[in-house]
């Protein structure tokens, strides 16, 4: 029975408990209280992992056979179910950190890096755990995968080694102890699991990414789309945008110009980042924002308002 | 007798004139050069961007012109009472992102449409209130209401 006037420290003590809560709530958000939950969460800062799931309304969730075009050829994703023998049910969590951070499968064969593991690398051990039971959890569907239909030299697996060799660098990201919390978080949402340099930057002759064109979009994107530029300079990037109109667009898929997005892009928002706090969107958007602009024009400058010849 | 015929034959010839006038008029966009037609229509759908951006220039803050929200969301709104015009049949070839669906799937295209109209009508309506929370609001509405045409009839952008 309450009383009927409470004290003053029944009300200092309910105020503590709100704001610790509140607080609280932005991390455990995140964190969730159980490892799938958590699993799941990252799987949705990783943009739902689109890319497994066969286009059209009935494709069974993650079983794979989705097409990719490229300008290396066409790949088709496997299944990533937890069914034992067309899926990786039969995976023990070293083999799955060793995917992620490696890029190599089971039996030690390396993977295209059209599966992004150049960024997931950079995902922390616990994550990655925590992706895996995620992983374990959704219905394990039977679809066997198909091999994928690259051009000569890209279909000689083997060649990945010189690749890796050249441009690959295992590990996870250190936090950059200069840069505020949030900026930190932001990295390791967007560069770690979001993995928005995978289709932002340009690649160069052998699929690696031109790092001094970093985030600053593509012709030759996944699928054959226009990727844009997203660092803020002002002519050919972002660099009209505001933190919030990052952070807005991640969970809209609306430009400031009220223009969606539309392709993969859309799918990583509608599957993926608008399932993200607030928080993490900003803290996404806060990184993206300071990218060092960088000049250079992917999309046609459309004359919005342009007049018959 | 032959006067009666007279004015039968003239009714006749008058009516199909006039006929042929009302098909000339009405039939508006049918007969245009389907390349003339999608750069028009790329002008309308940039005035209404144009537009809404600067309703949402005003709700920002970034410039004090509330007394031009009004005239931004009625032109808006008169330029979505164009829409269903400027989609004439033949007019997805060229250098446009239309989708053959807009005709194949013409009702679910003027339900598009038609939300889009209605949302714009409503921020119309409210734009002179003062209320930057509610005109945000329903700016945001009316976005969503962009996309409801764009996400099924209108392709990605490619490089081809």
């Amino acid at each position: 029975m309450l009383p009927a006037r409470p004290p003053i420290s029944w009300w200092l003590a309910a105020l503590a408990i709100a704001l610790a809560n509140a607080g609280a709530a932005a991390v455990a958000m995140a964190a969730g209280d159980n490892a799938v939950a958590r699993g799941a969460y990252l799987f949705r800062a990783a943009g739902g992992c689109a890319c497994h799931t066969a286009s059209g309304p009935d494709a069974a969730f993650l079983a794979g056979g989705r097409a990719l075009k490229t300008p290396f050829g066409t790949f088709y994703a496997p299944n990533i179910t937890p069914d034992p023998e067309t899926g990786i049910g039969g995976w023990n969590d070293a083999d799955f950190i060793r995917a992620m951070r490696e890029g190599r499968r089971p039996d030690g064969a390396h993977y295209y890096p059209v599966f992004p593991y150049p960024a997931f690398t950079l995902i922390r051990d616990a994550d990655l755990g925590d992706l895996k039971a995620y992983l374990d959890s959704v219905p394990p569907v039977r679809r066997p995968n198909r091999k994928h239909d690259l051009s000569v030299p890209y279909g000689w697996r083997f060649l990945l080694w010189v690749w890796k060799w050249l441009d690959f660098t295992p590990g996870p990201l250190a936090t950059d102890p200069s840069r505020s919390a949030t900026w930190n978080r932001g990295a390791y949402l967007a560069r770690a699991l979001g993995h928005c340099d995978q289709c932002h930057t340009p690649r160069g002759p052998l699929g690696g990414l031109d790092r001094d064109l970093g985030y600053a979009g593509t012709r030759d994107g996944p699928g054959g789309e226009i990727v844009p530029n997203i660092t803020p300079d002002p002519s050919t990037g972002i660099g009209d945008w505001g933190v919030d109109d990052i952070a807005t667009l991640l969970e809209t898929g609306m430009k400031p110009d009220f223009d969606d997005v539309q392709g993969l892009m859309d799918e990583a928002i509608a599957q993926g980042y608008r399932y993200l706090s607030d928080a993490d969107r900003v803290a996404i958007a806060v990184y993206i924002h300071d990218l060092p602009p960088i000049v250079h024009r992917v999309a046609r400058a459309t004359a919005k308002s342009g007049g018959f010849d | 007798m032959k006067f009666r015929k007279f004015r039968l034959a003239g009714s006749i010839i008058g009516l199909a004139l006039a006929a042929a006038i009302v098909a000339a008029a009405g039939g508006a966009g049918a007969a245009d050069d389907p390349a003339n037609v999608i750069k028009y229509r790329r002008i309308v759908m940039g005035s209404m961007s144009n537009h809404i951006s600067a309703i949402a220039g005003i709700v920002k803050g970034k410039v004090s012109y509330a007394s031009h929200i009004a005239a931004h969301a009625r032109a808006m709104h008169a330029m979505s009472n164009l829409l269903l015009d400027i989609f004439p049949e033949g007019s997805d070839i060229g250098k446009t992102r239309a989708k053959p669906e807009i005709w194949s799937q013409r009702a679910k295209f003027e339900d598009a449409v038609a939300a889009f109209r209605s949302e714009s009508g409503k921020l119309a309506l409210i734009a002179d209130s003062g209320d930057m929370a509610a005109i945000g609001a329903q700016l945001k509405v009316v976005g969503k209401t962009c996309g409801g045409c764009h996400k099924p009839f209108r392709k990605k952008k490619k490089k081809n």
